[in-house]
């Protein structure tokens, strides 16, 4: 801040706002619901339940590369969902803040980093259910566990870095606004979430591919971690994909922070 | 070299897309041709320093750039150019009760926002029950409930009370003393003192000259963008008052974009038109005066009405009046008031008016559209003091003998 040398927030403060606006979120999410935190996993669950109909009734597939159906189906789901509504709320996070950005100071990307929080939480509700489902289907779980919170975080990062520049070019103008759903649509078919990359492994373009998208290599990083003896890419490829996450959350974080001074005049 | 505040030269600008109807558009220009834009400074070089314990007042009419300054200072906005320095942990209150929560509980909604305003959460533990006991015997049952149960004095004091516990170096304030009844309001401003009396340096936006006279030993009197004065209140004060006496007494606006407002009204034109008997020059008491108001309205299908308030120069309220709440849609709506004579004394009023919606939700508040002065007018008198008052009634008041007898 040039134009300002005070150092009115201190870390442990910025932190404490961070938890408190994230607990906001996630305390607010199902007020008035009977259901409440059941809601959470409501949702993975139907949308497994909607492909396992089409594969079963339509195509007639019981299994895809090999291991249950509804494995594969649930583990992509639970990956894209944490991806798809932590990019979709941290796109939003700063029109939908609006009020508080016109009226008060605080550093803003802590605006950008709670608005995660409600996916996480989502997702680990979800997390839950997938192990009751490995333990019905036999899926073992092994070591490869541990780095499970490793993707998440490279995925979140995805979702911030991402979040972060559709954030920043929709305050002056709305229209990227619109890109939101057309991302989390049909990403969600480009990504291999009701599949998997074995599918097309041996295409030519599928370097590039996975460079372009580097959900592709998150996505089977995440069931490797889920899913004991799932191997279907290489350290090499995986290592691409979180090197093209990393390069778009700091890209993001950057954009953001040239814009940020600029909000409040056209929110 | 103490300086707590120092703001050297800073000025905003910001561009307003010019209104041109007159072209129509092709679809294809309006999506490829840039918009013409206007520049317009809502603070031009504006400069001042300000030493520890210093209490300043910012005054002047709409649009003269206060709020603008005060985002430039709560650093929510940046100047386009200038150097703002400020020395010290800053709390600004541009608002009451920023970013609560209407599903939270107050309990929750106190540490949300005295989060949001810079606290931190064992401050805010420490201060808990002081705060609680500040905003009144009514919150401490409906600590648990949801905000968006609350009355909306309720909600205010809740507000208030957490502001109020804030301890930084410096208080930036806009206006938000004038909240809750008569008597919350008077805790709020004791408390405002007792904060000023520390060595507390507090900028204080406010209409309420008498506020400002009390609280604050500097003031900035703002016009158009830039600093029409700068220095002991007293001195600015006297200065600014006698500079009302160029009344303000028609407002017109052709453009919409051009015109106060929001995205749901602006103002068209107001116009204040005293009833001058014979060759009279200026009114006085004796005239009737006639409001007219136009405004654009820009959504269909609302419930509205005009609630009008006139001030004293002073600050305080004198009356407020409203017209029937009334179902209106998108486009010009218009209203006329008129203002017996031998109702207002002679002196310097102020007229601010807010469209309403449902009767209770303020659209707009248009501040201070006009500002005018009443003169005397006696006859038959041989007192000529200041006739005391805000009203000048002409009651029925008879008086009679009746009885010779002691």
């Amino acid at each position: 801040m040039a134009f300002l040398n005070t150092s009115n927030f201190k870390l442990s403060n910025n932190l404490e706002l961070l938890l408190i606006l994230a607990k906001r979120d996630i305390s607010v999410r199902f007020k008035q619901t009977a259901l409440g935190m059941i809601w959470a996993i409501i949702r993975p669950i139907t949308t497994m339940l909607v492909f396992l109909f089409a594969y079963k009734n339509v195509t007639n597939i019981s299994n895809i590369s090999g291991y249950p159906i509804q494995i594969i189906i649930y583990s992509g789901i639970l990956f894209w969902n944490l991806f798809a509504n932590g990019f979709q709320s941290v796109s939003n996070s700063i029109l939908l803040s609006s009020n508080l950005i016109s009226k008060v100071y605080f550093p803003r990307l802590i605006i950008l980093f709670s608005a995660i929080a409600v996916s996480l939480i989502d997702f680990l509700f979800g997390l839950f259910v997938y192990f009751i489902l490995a333990v019905y289907f036999k899926i073992n779980i092994s070591y490869n566990l541990f780095l499970l919170p490793i993707v998440v975080l490279i995925t979140l990062f995805m979702s911030i870095g991402l979040g972060a520049i559709i954030a920043s070019f929709s305050v002056k103008k709305r229209d990227l606004l619109q890109i939101i759903p057309i991302v989390v649509q049909y990403g969600f078919f480009v990504t291999p979430i009701v599949y998997t990359s074995l599918e097309f492994y041996l295409k030519p373009w599928f370097k590039i591919y996975t460079f372009i998208n580097p959900l592709v290599g998150l996505v089977e990083f995440f069931r490797f971690t889920l899913i004991s003896g799932y191997h279907v890419l290489s350290l090499n490829e995986i290592l691409i994909s979180i090197f093209s996450s990393i390069t778009i959350f700091i890209l993001g974080l950057l954009i953001f922070q040239s814009k940020k001074d600029t909000f409040v005049d056209h929110l | 070299m103490n300086s707590i505040v120092s703001v050297s030269s800073i000025s905003k600008k910001y561009q307003l897309p010019l209104s041109n109807k007159e072209v129509p558009k092709s679809f294809v220009n309006k999506i490829f041709k840039k918009k013409e834009l206007v520049e317009y400074w809502a603070v031009k070089d504006v400069s001042f320093t300000l030493n520890k314990g210093d209490k300043l007042g910012i005054i002047g009419n709409n649009g003269a750039g206060k709020s603008t300054l005060l985002k430039i200072l709560s650093k929510i906005t940046k100047p386009t150019t200038g150097k703002v320095d400020i020395r010290g942990k800053v709390a600004s209150l541009l608002e009451v009760g920023t970013g609560f929560h209407p599903e939270l509980s107050g309990r929750d909604n106190i540490y949300l926002n005295g989060a949001i305003l810079g606290m931190s959460k064992k401050q805010i533990t420490q201060q808990f029950d002081e705060i609680v006991e500040f905003a009144g015997d009514q919150i401490i049952k409906f600590l648990d409930t949801p905000v968006k149960r609350y009355s909306s004095g309720m909600y205010v004091r809740l507000g208030f009370a957490i502001s109020a516990h804030l301890d930084p170096d410096i208080l930036i304030v806009d206006e938000v003393l004038a909240v809750g009844d008569a008597d919350f309001q008077k805790k709020s401003l004791g408390k405002m003192k007792e904060v000023a009396s520390k060595e507390k340096t507090i900028l204080f936006v406010s209409h309420n000259l008498t506020a400002v006279a009390n609280l604050c030993n500097k003031t900035l009197h703002l016009e158009k963008g830039y600093v029409k004065q700068f220095g002991e209140t007293g001195e600015v004060l006297n200065n600014y008052l006698s500079a009302m006496q160029n009344n303000l007494l028609e407002q017109s606006f052709d453009h919409i974009e051009e015109a106060p407002g929001n995205d749901l009204v602006r103002l068209k034109y107001a116009k204040l038109t005293p009833a001058l008997i014979g060759n009279q020059l200026i009114a006085d008491v004796r005239n009737s005066l006639k409001i007219d108001i136009e405004f654009w309205n820009l959504l269909d299908d609302q419930n509205l009405n005009i609630s009008l308030h006139i001030f004293a120069s002073t600050g305080e309220c004198i009356f407020n009046v409203g017209t029937q709440p009334k179902l209106l849609n998108k486009g010009v709506v218009q209203a006329s008031l008129t203002i017996p004579g031998y109702f207002l004394n002679d002196g310097n009023y102020l007229v601010s008016f807010m469209i309403v919606k449902d009767k209770s939700i303020v659209l707009f508040n248009f501040e201070e559209v006009f500002n005018f002065e009443i003169a005397d007018f006696r006859e038959d008198t041989t007192w000529y003091g200041k006739w005391p008052g805000y009203v000048r009634p002409q009651f029925n008041f008879p008086i009679q003998q009746v009885s010779q007898k002691i």
